[in-house]
């Protein structure tokens, strides 16, 4: 192993990408647009409230503190809609998904209630909806909250079961706090596994791979070399994110040790499975294909994105199998939740996966064209 | 394992198949120390398998093959830093300037003295050291990969098709270069399909065909050995010549621009068919009488044309 020939390597491979200022400008854009892009959103649902359409049919002192109420609930922005209008027919012309239908007679019936204690007085509010609307199921569980509120007080009951949240965490984090390690580990994935397929395709159909056998460097200090340079980049790519999501999004990370830790353990995984996909697609369109059809399902899969615990039970299954979901468990533990066993144990994980495909990748790259 | 040999390579009975193609069949020869040897040969004809099989790139199916005293298929490790290879269709890295891409190839191999800035004046690249590599021409582009199979001050170079795909003016400034090295007395193992290179260049012409070696010598034994003849060649001849010629017994060949090609043995030859010509009332534009060279005495030996394209008596280009 000489260091110099990997240095001289690593030089030359940094200088080309260096040179190729839209290819680095995509390669490290792309995650920091990912970033400001799911960053808003997330940032708008932390203070997130519905469009409610209301339609007093009753037209009461009463109804109108309702509609108040529920506006002052901050959960809610409210649009009255005229009593006389076709509720089902607004919901179709204006594409809103619910209006919620105050009946006729809430007042009096409110009155009897509260006055003549009649228990049997009430009234039916009617939820007027569109089920092909994806949101319009959290709209209606929270107005269920909101009545069941309601019905509650009215009996003037005291609850029994009373709720109290606790974190587990020592502050309270945001959720674009939970998605930039998600982000950096997807990166890192990518960056390495298209950096060693693109790279090592394009030089061997270029025929500089058959050159360089020809020369003293071994696969060895080649390999290592690459390794390197994805980390480099790897390293350039995160800081870049990091420093996006402070100075935009005020993020409170931890940035330890462990940070480095993973993003080498990344590198070395997706580097070694680049290397078995390079060895066995001869050209580099398939290869891009091939690390397409393994990045893709992994970046939606392995938490990424979203909690795997929105999946249903079996992809849930599934997510636990791929190493990018160790490698975003590892980083949250260690950057959010500071808790250091379970970023072992996720390092132990992924450490195993990633010595298995680098051995398998260094046996798989072919150096001599050989037979 | 460095056995003292006056060969640089030596090549016995050397053979390598792809599943039931035979790409090389039981070859042998021997290239002396100093000495240019040329692979001449067409496409496919197996001269890059051989040249790769020596320089350590492949291995052989059989047969025994040593460079600079050392069997190629175990001492690998020790012959690259001996040799310097420009392959076929060389190619670098795109962004990478000459003066980089030398450093970079010295350094691969533990060189701390390369003269870069020599080998860039030896190959006439010294105005474009700062040029990267894509912005190079073919002709620039192929310089640069013989400099760079001399930053280690190679004992044996192999060059494999140096020319090909390059316009006539670069191919001659890339045989400069060659020359020069020749003149440094460096071991040159090249391949080409090229005859005016392998003419120009080589002290031993190796002709191979269909992975088999069917002539070899210096190139003007070759030519002496293997045409005996002269060839005639009459420009802009009109229709009738070619039947007179036919008729007093010669083998006429039309070629481009109405040209008609006849090989002849004899300088009385020549003089029966202009007499032949005159005395019927016909015309040319004018006449060459010219030795064969390596292209006639590769159709000779194997039927078939060195190149796409080549016809008798002159290049289709």
């Amino acid at each position: 192993m000489n260091l110099r020939v990997v240095f001289a390597n690593l030089y030359v491979k940094l200088l080309s990408v260096y040179r190729e200022k839209t290819t680095m400008f995509f390669t490290l854009a792309f995650p920091i647009i990912l970033i400001l892009v799911f960053g808003t959103i997330f940032m708008s649902q932390d203070n997130m409230n519905f469009h409610l359409c209301v339609q007093d049919l009753d037209q009461s002192k009463s109804s109108k503190e309702s509609v108040e109420a529920l506006e002052l609930n901050g959960k809610f922005k409210i649009t009255r809609v005229d009593p006389a209008v076709d509720t089902a027919q607004y919901v179709r012309d204006t594409k809103v998904n619910l209006v919620l239908v105050i009946p006729k007679g809430l007042e009096k019936s409110l009155l009897r209630r509260k006055f003549f204690n009649d228990f049997t007085a009430s009234a039916t509010v009617t939820y007027v909806y569109d089920p092909s609307s994806s949101s319009v199921s959290t709209k209606m569980d929270i107005l269920n909250g909101v009545l069941a509120g309601i019905n509650q007080e009215m009996s003037r009951i005291p609850p029994f079961l009373k709720p109290v949240s606790k974190s587990i965490l020592i502050r309270k984090y945001r959720f674009i706090e939970y998605f930039i390690p998600g982000i950096i580990a997807m990166s890192v994935m990518t960056l390495s596994l298209f950096g060693a397929v693109n790279m090592n395709t394009e030089l061997r159909q270029k025929g500089i791979i058959r050159k360089l056998s020809t020369t003293p460097i071994t696969r060895t200090e080649w390999i290592l070399s690459d390794i390197l340079y994805q980390f480099t980049i790897a390293v350039v790519s995160t800081t870049l994110m990091l420093l996006v999501s402070y100075a935009v999004f005020d993020v409170n990370l931890h940035i330890n040790a462990w940070l480095p830790a993973f993003i080498s353990l990344d590198v070395f995984a997706f580097v070694g499975i680049g290397m078995i996909l390079t060895r066995f697609t001869k050209e580099a369109q398939s290869a891009a294909a091939a690390a397409n059809a393994i990045s893709f399902p992994m970046m939606f899969l392995s938490g990424s994105f979203f909690p795997i615990e929105l999946m249903p039970g079996f992809l849930q299954k599934i997510a636990k199998t791929l190493p990018l979901y160790y490698v975003n468990e590892g980083l949250r533990a260690a950057m959010v939740f500071e808790d250091t066993m379970a970023a072992l144990r996720a390092a132990a994980i992924i450490g195993a996966f990633a010595a298995v495909v680098f051995i398998l990748g260094i046996i798989a790259t072919k150096w001599e064209e050989g037979q | 394992m460095n056995k003292a040999t006056e060969y640089a390579i030596e090549v016995e009975n050397l053979t390598k198949s792809y599943g039931d193609l035979l790409a090389v069949n039981d070859i042998s020869f021997t290239v002396g120390k100093g000495e240019v040897f040329a692979l001449l040969g067409p496409n496919g004809a197996g001269k890059t398998t051989t040249v790769e099989i020596i320089d350590t790139i492949r291995t052989p199916t059989s047969g025994k093959v040593t460079l600079l005293g050392m069997d190629v298929t175990k001492y690998k490790h020790d012959i690259v830093h001996r040799i310097g290879v420009l392959p076929q269709g060389f190619t670098s890295f795109d962004r990478i300037t000459v003066r980089e891409t030398l450093q970079y190839y010295s350094r691969l191999y533990h060189c701390r003295n390369t003269d870069i800035d020599g080998l860039i004046g030896l190959v006439n690249l010294t105005d474009k050291r700062d040029e990267q590599y894509k912005n190079l021409s073919g002709g620039l582009k192929q310089r640069l990969g013989i400099a760079i199979s001399l930053v280690n001050d190679p004992e044996v170079v192999f060059l494999d098709e140096p020319t090909t795909g390059l316009d006539p003016r670069a191919r001659h400034e890339v045989w400069q270069v060659l020359q020069g090295l020749k003149k440094a007395g460096k071991t040159v193992l090249l391949t080409t399909h090229y005859m005016e290179e392998a003419e120009l260049l080589a002290d031993m012409v190796a002709i191979i065909s269909r992975g088999k070696i069917i002539a070899m010598g210096s190139p003007v034994e070759l030519i002496h050995n293997n045409a005996d003849t002269q060839i005639l060649t009459l420009q802009s001849a009109d229709e009738k010549v070619f039947e007179i010629v036919r008729r007093i017994g010669f083998e006429p060949v039309h070629t481009n621009h109405n040209n008609i090609r006849i090989r002849v043995e004899h300088t009385e030859d020549v003089q029966q068919i202009l007499s032949a010509i005159k005395d019927a009332g016909s015309f040319y534009r004018g006449l060459d009488v010219r030795k064969p060279n390596l292209e006639e005495v590769f159709l000779k030996l194997t039927g078939e044309a060195l190149r796409d394209g080549y016809v008798e008596g002159g290049e289709a280009e």
